[in-house]
């Protein structure tokens, strides 16, 4: 009993890992947090992840951006803004190690599905 | 019915597992990202796309059009059909007309070697740090531009003496409420001759991402004033008044001091590029087997010259000349080489900088500014020689 319940957990490790590379192959994901969801649906409906996790900002410079994407459509509940610009900061402050991006490849296999 | 929200919503919810589980491998970057035509560049934006070249592949004058940089400020047009794309030529002029790609492509062509380098290119090493795409080296490449001159466009229109600027406007999809992408040049760089509206880099057709079928060429300026998937041409009695105009693109009028805010009304328009260079060999972080190096890179200075290149192997205590390239054109980058022989294994700092024709050098650290504009702070790699 205990063998397999470690067999599944290895499983399901192996397997969210996997879920996890495939994605970041992709688009990198906004990390968890309290409004990591809500912070997915408002900026990425215009752009990618990207933009935002290779920003090093003060609170005040991320309030400006959440104040300047709100007018240009991000949709960020008014009630919503002040915890976003907080997990916003909080993640993507000065003090964070610098984003390291991907090549591109004219015609590797692995296409971005977002 | 499962809305692109709601997608975001799950992959989100997957996300948070799985980080929750290794959060490492969230920031996996060994990944190569599919983007066709474009080569090894370096992707600071997947979409829309803003890709970078890597600085090794600035050791040849003209930089092929797949490691040719890529500045997109919003989506690139989902088709675009050429039977069908036509150029608007209006505003303050006497005649305006219309011009399909046949009809443009039958004009006369002129060719321009242009160094395009994006107004915030070197963006990463500003301090503090500035908001905007975080360009470190490589938004820049120099292309061999063809296409009609656009004065040869407006003198068919008719300028009319109330048009004092041109404006362009592409093809871009805006996304949600963005402001759309449109710019405008006085109408002294309009009725420049060197300004195009090129059709080919380096002798093909434009590539998509670099703003197929047809790009205004504003040569010797920031990127933006060469709008992409170009549609319509408009002659304006003012500057153009839209976001990329004001309050993007403007640089404070006077110094400022880092972090300071600045008034609207104390900046103006960013235009023409500063004298800059960067070395393309050795890389940084790099380790020489041989004493013998060959310290090779690219310098350029926006409507002026190039006229000499200092390269120092000691951090920039001592400078010694670096030879220029043989190939020359306005605003075009030169190539610069310098020989040197490290005296013994170790580490070292090498430094380049230019000097322009207008007598303007490179500061030794990044002038900063709110949006971290024409950052042309002398270029540095750091090597280690172990003979």
């Amino acid at each position: 009993m205990y063998k397999l319940s470690v067999a599944v957990s290895l499983f399901v490790v192996a397997f969210v890992s996997t879920l996890a590379w495939a994605q970041s192959a992709s688009s990198p994901e906004l990390p968890a947090g309290p409004v990591q969801a809500k912070a997915t649906t408002a900026c990425t409906e215009c752009h990618d992840a990207r933009i935002i996790v290779q920003q090093r900002l003060s609170k005040a410079a991320w309030t400006k951006e959440v104040d300047k994407m709100t007018k240009w459509g991000a949709l960020v509940d008014p009630q919503d803004r002040d915890a976003l610009i907080d997990y916003l900061s909080e993640n993507f402050s000065v003090d964070k190690p610098e984003y390291v991006p991907e090549r591109s490849r004219s015609s590797a296999a692995k296409k971005p599905t977002r | 019915m499962f809305s692109r929200r709601d997608f975001f919503r799950n992959m989100s919810a997957t996300a948070l597992v799985a980080s929750a589980v290794n959060p490492l491998l969230s920031w996996a970057t060994d990944a190569q990202i599919a983007i066709p035509g474009k080569e090894d560049l370096i992707v600071r934006s997947y979409r829309f796309y803003d890709l970078e070249t890597p600085v090794e592949y600035f050791r040849a004058w003209l930089t092929p059009a797949e490691h040719f940089f890529v500045r997109n400020h919003m989506h690139e047009p989902s088709t675009i059909d050429p039977a069908q794309w036509k150029l608007s030529i209006g505003g303050e002029v006497e005649k305006p007309y219309t011009l399909t790609l046949a009809e443009l492509s039958r004009l006369e062509t002129h060719s321009v070697v242009n160094t395009l380098e994006c107004a915030g290119n070197g963006r990463a090493f500003q301090n503090p740090k500035v908001p905007g795409v975080q360009w470190q080296k490589g938004a820049v490449s120099t292309g061999r531009f063809s296409g009609p001159r656009l004065h040869d466009l407006l003198q068919r229109a008719g300028v009319k003496s109330t048009g004092k600027h041109v404006m362009f406007r592409g093809l871009d999809e805006v996304p949600g409420k963005v402001p759309p992408f449109i710019r405008s040049v006085p109408i002294e760089k309009g009725m420049d001759s060197d300004t195009l509206v090129a059709t080919h880099l380096n002798g093909a057709v434009l590539p998509k991402h670099n703003g197929f079928p047809a790009r205004a060429l504003t040569p010797g300026w920031i990127g933006a004033a060469s709008c992409k998937w170009l549609t319509e041409i408009k002659v304006l009695e003012k500057e153009f008044e839209g976001n990329f105009m004001s309050p993007g693109y403007r640089m404070p009028n006077q110094p400022v001091k880092p972090g300071e805010t600045v008034k609207p009304e104390d900046t103006h328009p960013v235009t023409a590029l500063n004298v800059k260079s960067l070395i393309s060999s050795p890389q940084d972080g790099s380790t020489s087997r041989s004493p013998n190096l060959h310290i090779q890179g690219v310098a350029w200075a926006g409507e002026s010259d190039v006229t000499r290149v200092d390269v120092s192997t000691d951090g920039g205590n001592t400078w010694h000349t670096a030879e220029l390239g043989k190939e020359h054109a306005h605003y075009a980058w030169r190539l610069f080489s310098y020989p040197w022989k490290a005296p013994k294994s170790g580490d070292y700092t090498i430094v380049s900088r230019a000097t322009d024709s207008q007598g303007r050098t490179q500061p030794a650290t990044p002038v900063w500014n709110p949006s971290g504009y024409l950052n042309n702070a002398i270029d540095q790699v750091k090597i280690h020689v172990q003979t």
